[in-house]
């Protein structure tokens, strides 16, 4: 009887040391809790009637080369990713669009090197106010708030914000009231979602980093409409047959300016007095057939410039 | 049968009293024996317990310290299979930032992608896939991380390739795709095998521990001191002062002890030096070409989205201190690859970005392979060096663990014959 228990328990014990002998299974990370939106709260928008206007117009280039960060160099931070207004081009890796041209005949016209940097919508004010850029031409609206933080040209395109969807839903698309209930992606830190929602209060705000992001997930079905300006969208459904603008009254008025700091005044000046001879000599037409009247399909005269500020 | 001792049929035990009285009837000496105070010794029955507990003490030696040996040899065997999978995940992880350093790559080119460049990335897919395999037969422990792991991987191969579709048709979505992938291969992917790299790197570790020298000499010595206790009991009721048989299961015991003592302690001592010597180095240049690759990527990423020197130079530079932390011995290699990185972050700060672009095409490439050649190299040549010398000489192990029990059995044979001699006697 002695014997069996002494076996017993030397059995239990080797069953014990095995069993301490096996592996816990690997953990998995702890899923990150969603980042909160990077937009800031509401505030109030600072009112005014002068937007559009910018300070006049003055060929002193000389002041205008004291005002750039690097000597020699036209720092300007464009998309990356919003076909034909500032891409970078598959075939040779550059970047080209509309707001790239821009760019470089404001550059052309200092006598300095074009330096692009590929910015992001949410960062173009606080890299201008940093001073690590020039220049934004990053299809920047003007605004009574954003004046109060930058400076900008006169306006260089009047561009307007609408809706992308699928094609099977741009017949049945009546305007902000069909999009009730739908998910609608707008890029971090823009105020298209909110224009929206003003007038359709049910619309689901989604984000992404940019309006390449929102095609993505419009691809993958995790949105059901994107918002935007027109000449954005325009660029967003050349790269996917199956969405479209569909016909629709504006939701607002998007005027684009270049953007400053806001303290250099005498390059803001400058480059409106090269904008107002794009406008002149036909190289503001040139640009727009070049790179936007092919996606919009609508010709286009330049805006009238406002000064006085 | 038991049987009462007498003096006249019995050498006089040692310790018992002289003038014990003698029950003359069973019945009588269960009546002596509940009255307090009596010196009457049911000799028989103290014979067949020593017996019992002598040899219980001996077999129950064989048996755990055999145990503790076969114990040890699993542990080796685990340990060599814990670096091997380690070294697995290790090149699962630097396979993927390979491949996305080659798909970054690609895209920063710019045109047609250089079928050179395209199979060495799908051969590192392949090569992910074919170790995410191996790794979940290898370790079971390890199978819910790999199915997480092999949905990441899907997501990223799925992301490059319509980040590719799209690129052939020069629409920009196509590096949005890449960069989105990108992302999500370093948010998602990356900390699962950061998880599965630090659980295989303790489990390795641990293993590396299952040689138990002291306590295989505390378990001699105890049963030395129960043998040395049982044949002092035997002396003081009989006229011999060593017990033939209890001598021969200590010497037996003894000598088990000496050679599995010091086995089980020049396999420890020879685990530590592998610890720190073949093992550490295999981890580290797996570490080092990991991080060497991630930077790689990095420098491709901070050109293809231009102007972002500022948020991937610092993401860079971070990887690049991950090489120099690892203890990584191919620094020379390393080196020259940096010394090309720094004329490319220059001349991209500088505004030249066609020249850095240029640089990174030509030239980074082909200075940042010898690095990962030699790191390969390292971790292939030391984790093999690890494994063999852990999986050398287990078969000895074995043996002595199955000699242990087999001479546990013969010591306790050997205290049965011991003690019976006493009880022959006693009859």
């Amino acid at each position: 009887m002695m014997r069996i228990r002494v076996l017993t328990v030397t059995l239990t014990a080797t069953a014990a040391l095995l069993a301490a002998c096996g592996y816990d299974a690997t953990p998995l990370p702890e899923p990150q809790e969603a980042a909160a939106s990077s937009a800031p709260p509401a505030a109030t928008p600072v009112e005014c009637d002068n937007a559009t206007q910018s300070y006049s117009p003055a060929n002193d280039k000389a002041a205008a080369l004291k005002q750039l960060i690097n000597k020699g160099r036209l720092v300007v931070g464009v998309s990356g990713d919003t076909y034909k207004m500032g891409f970078t081009d598959p075939t040779d890796g550059e970047l080209k669009g509309f707001d790239v041209a821009f760019a470089q005949e404001i550059a052309t016209a200092l006598g300095v090197d074009l330096e692009l940097r590929v910015i992001l919508a949410s960062d173009r004010i606080k890299m201008l106010d940093e001073g690590q850029i020039d220049m934004v031409a990053r299809n920047m609206t003007v605004n009574c708030d954003r004046w109060t933080q930058v400076a900008f040209s006169s306006v260089y395109y009047n561009a307007t914000q609408k809706v992308l969807v699928g094609t099977d839903e741009a017949a049945k698309y009546t305007g902000p009231a069909s999009l009730a209930g739908k998910r609608v992606c707008a890029p971090t830190a823009t105020t298209s979602v909110a224009n929206i929602k003003k007038i359709e209060p049910d619309v689901i705000a989604v984000e992404a980093a940019n309006h390449t992001g929102c095609l993505i997930k419009f691809q993958n079905s995790e949105v059901d409409a994107i918002t935007g300006d027109d000449t954005v969208l325009a660029g967003l459904a050349a790269q996917d047959p199956y969405t479209a603008v569909p016909q629709q009254e504006k939701l607002t008025d998007e005027p684009y300016g270049l953007a400053f700091n806001k303290d250099d005044v005498a390059l803001v000046k400058f480059a409106n007095s090269v904008l107002d001879q794009m406008r002149a000599d036909g190289r503001w037409a040139g640009i727009y057939d070049e790179w936007l009247k092919p996606t919009l399909k609508v010709d286009a005269t330049p805006p009238a410039p406002v000064y006085g500020r | 049968m038991s049987q009462t001792a007498t003096p006249a049929s019995a050498p006089p035990p040692a310790a018992a009293p002289a003038s014990a009285p003698t029950p003359a009837t069973p019945a009588a000496a269960a009546a002596a024996a509940a009255q307090p105070g009596s010196s009457y010794v049911d000799t028989p029955a103290l014979l067949n317990r020593w017996q019992l507990i002598g040899m219980s003490v001996v077999i129950v030696f064989g048996i755990v310290s055999a145990l503790m040996q076969f114990v040890g040899w699993q542990s080796d065997g685990r340990a060599a299979d814990d670096t091997e999978q380690l070294l697995r995940v290790q090149e699962v992880k630097t396979s993927l930032l390979r491949a996305d350093a080659l798909a970054t790559n690609a895209f920063l080119e710019g045109g047609l992608e250089d079928p050179a460049q395209r199979k060495e990335y799908d051969d590192a897919i392949d090569g992910v896939l074919a170790d995410i395999a191996a790794a979940a037969e290898a370790q079971p422990a390890d199978r819910e991380a790999l199915a997480a792991l092999n949905v990441e991987v899907t997501d990223y191969t799925t992301g490059v390739a319509q980040g590719r579709d799209n690129n052939r048709q020069n629409f920009p979505i196509g590096a949005e795709y890449l960069a989105t992938a990108s992302a999500d291969l370093r948010a998602s992917a990356l900390p699962i095998l950061d998880e599965l790299v630090e659980a295989n790197q303790q489990r390795a570790e641990d293993a590396m521990n299952g040689q138990h020298p002291v306590w295989l000499f505390l378990l001699g010595v105890v049963i030395l001191a129960a043998l040395v206790w049982l044949n002092r009991e035997l002396a003081r009721h009989f006229r011999r002062r060593i017990n033939k048989g209890i001598a021969v299961a200590a010497a037996i015991v003894l000598v088990v002890t000496l050679v599995t003592v010091a086995g089980a302690w020049i396999r420890d001592s020879s685990n530590d030096s592998l610890r720190e010597g073949e093992f550490a180095t295999a981890v580290h240049e797996a570490n080092a070409r990991t991080a060497g690759n991630n930077a790689k990527a990095f420098e491709s990423l901070r050109l293809i989205k231009r102007g972002s020197g500022s948020i991937n130079e610092p993401r860079w530079e971070l990887a690049a201190k991950d090489v120099a932390d690892s203890g990584t011995r191919e620094t020379g290699a390393w080196d020259a690859y940096t010394k090309v990185h720094q004329q490319i972050v220059e001349l991209d700060d500088a505004g030249d970005w066609d020249q850095a672009r240029k640089l990174a095409i030509e030239e980074s490439g082909a200075a940042f392979q010898p690095f990962d050649d030699a790191t390969r190299t390292a971790v292939e040549k030391n984790g093999a060096a690890a494994t063999d010398d852990l999986r050398s000489g287990r078969w000895f192990a074995l043996l002595l663990s199955g000699l242990t029990l087999l001479l546990g059995v013969a010591a306790g044979l050997s205290v049965a014959r011991g003690i019976g001699e006493r009880r022959r006697e006693f009859s």
